[in-house]
């Protein structure tokens, strides 16, 4: 947290609507937004699972017609979006609904800009260069992570060019995040697991963030407690819609965080090693984490140490095995920060995430690679954010390490 | 009251400031190997300010309008530019308050920032020699 009196904005215009089997009456919402004909971007698994089934069959229901486009890749890229938008305007669609996870919800984002704009979607890269609202969207995750559905970015891969193409406007949040727990219980234990880590991330990052604020502050450390209480009872029981309904609650208050905070080193570097790897960007932050904390405890030990009593005093550790969290008063700030960062390795073996890059299929890093990759994290504008001052070197230790 | 009065002043510092920046190897020479070409468009007082590295072995400054397409392109009030040169704009912040708008693949613009930091040192030589006092105008 800075200081009280360095200005800042929070934003979010977007409606949350949550609760169990909210997605039946998606319908109503597209009415209340002026729709008629939406364009529901998704992907193949989650039709061939009926996952989408209650909103599409609500859309029906209401003679809401749904054009329902399902083509998305795990990494969407910009011929998938011009071919959903070249659907869209076919069919006339005046309203965009993404159901799925951050590809999907990318997506849906950059075919709303490709709706409502003329030209090559590159020309649009770039921040706040986006001059008027788009059509009405509502966005609905499948995946408790991202944090997506409140966040003003879009990230699409220009495999023509070989680069990711970074949308980031305030026209980019939806009208309205649609969370319905009940549409994460069959995701399987391990993407669970991998996604509820990059909220994890989202929390602690957006906390420390050279930018992060009073009211980013209360959202990032709520959204803590309800991961590390619930995380690791959403990964072994899909069903327990408890835990399914607070962690992906979490997932959309981390969201709300690292929107108006920003993240950091963890993220510069997944961002780098899953653009090189193609390594899932939960897990690969997964792995990091520990050592992007261990890398900020001398700029952050305040902080982290605040989270760590808050965690703790939250009583989390009388219903999950953490004794990291078994909350000491007498500790001090070094002490509470490092538990912290114990706390984070407890998480990730209850869990059962990978703890090495190595793991994650990276077969070797030579010298030239490892150095290659920290060259590019620290261009990265994620780093950007991390509250100390981040070397190559640092990143190298890190990736070593982290191997 | 805005620190630049006039388009003429703006760009003339701007101006000078770069062929400063043009002039230390430490900054050039990075600035050159992006191959970039950026454009600084300000508003009240308005004017443009494009620098040119494409070709990889110098670095090109012009100021109004010119005929070479961006790479990237920055829009702000000349204010924030102004506030940037002396080190006091929070650039990722300043992006999330709306207050910079970045056309095209800004991580490359955004990864440039701590090559041109020593520019922050120089700046305030520049505006005297312009006859401003950096801190009365800041």
């Amino acid at each position: 947290m800075t200081s009280f009196t360095q200005a800042f904005k929070f934003q979010n215009p977007t409606i949350i609507n949550f609760g169990l089997d909210t997605a039946s009456g998606i319908a109503d919402l597209v009415a209340e937004l002026g729709g008629s004909k939406a364009l529901v971007v998704t992907d193949q698994g989650l039709v061939d699972h009926k996952i989408v089934n209650p909103a599409i069959q609500s859309l029906e229901e209401s003679g809401c017609k749904p054009v329902v486009f399902s083509d998305v890749p795990p990494d969407s890229d910009l011929q998938c979006v011009e071919r959903a938008i070249e659907y869209a305007k076919r069919e006339g669609c005046d309203v965009v609904i993404a159901i799925g996870g951050g590809s999907v919800i990318d997506t849906a984002k950059a075919v709303n800009i490709g709706l409502c704009n003329e030209g090559d979607l590159r020309d649009f890269e770039g921040i706040n260069c986006l001059t008027h609202r788009l059509k009405p969207m509502i966005l609905v995750p499948t995946t408790a992570g991202t944090g997506s559905e409140v966040s003003a970015v879009a990230m699409i891969r220009d495999k023509e060019n070989g680069k990711k193409l970074l949308y980031g406007s305030r026209f980019l949040f939806a009208d309205i995040a649609l969370l319905d727990p009940r549409l994460l219980v069959s995701l399987p234990p391990h993407l669970t697991a991998a996604t509820g880590l990059d909220a994890v991330t989202h929390c602690l990052e957006s906390f420390v963030s050279t930018t992060a604020n009073a009211v980013s502050d209360s959202l990032a450390l709520e959204a803590g407690i309800l991961l590390f209480a619930n995380l690791p009872r959403a990964t072994s029981c899909g069903d327990d819609l408890e835990a399914r309904s607070s962690t992906l609650l979490a997932s959309c208050m981390a969201g709300l965080a690292f929107t108006n905070a920003g993240v950091g080193v963890v993220h510069a570097l997944a961002h780098t090693i899953g653009g090189k790897y193609g390594t899932h960007h939960g897990l690969t932050n997964a792995v990091l984490l520990p050592f992007g904390l261990r890398l900020n405890m001398s700029t952050t030990e305040k902080l982290y140490a605040r989270f760590w009593r808050h965690l703790a005093g939250s009583g989390v550790s009388r219903d999950m095995p953490y004794t990291s969290l078994v909350y000491d008063p007498s500790l001090n700030d070094e002490q509470a920060a490092l538990a912290l960062v114990v706390a984070v390795e407890e998480l990730l073996k209850l869990c059962g995430l990978p703890r090495s890059l190595r793991e994650l299929g990276i077969p070797e890093l030579t010298d030239e690679v490892v150095m290659e990759l920290a060259e590019v994290a620290m261009t990265d504008p994620a780093i950007m954010f991390n509250p100390g001052e981040v070397t190559v070197e640092n990143l190298v230790d890190i990736l070593r390490e982290a191997f | 009251m805005a620190v630049f009065s006039s388009t003429e002043e703006l760009q003339d510092v701007m101006s000078l400031l770069w062929h400063e920046i043009k002039e230390s190897p430490d900054m050039a020479n990075k600035l050159i190997q992006s191959k970039l070409i950026v454009q600084f468009r300000y508003r009240e007082p308005e004017g443009l300010l494009t620098i040119d590295c494409s070709d990889a072995e110098t670095m090109k400054i012009y100021t109004g309008p010119i005929n070479i397409k961006p790479m990237i392109e920055m829009s702000m009030k000349a204010d924030i530019a102004h506030e940037f040169w002396l080190g006091k704009v929070n650039v990722p912040m300043a992006l999330m308050m709306g207050k910079i708008v970045s056309r095209g693949p800004t991580p490359k613009a955004l990864a440039l920032l701590p090559v041109i930091k020593p520019a922050y040192a120089i700046y305030p030589g520049v505006l005297e020699g312009k006859g401003k006092n950096a801190q009365m105008a800041g």
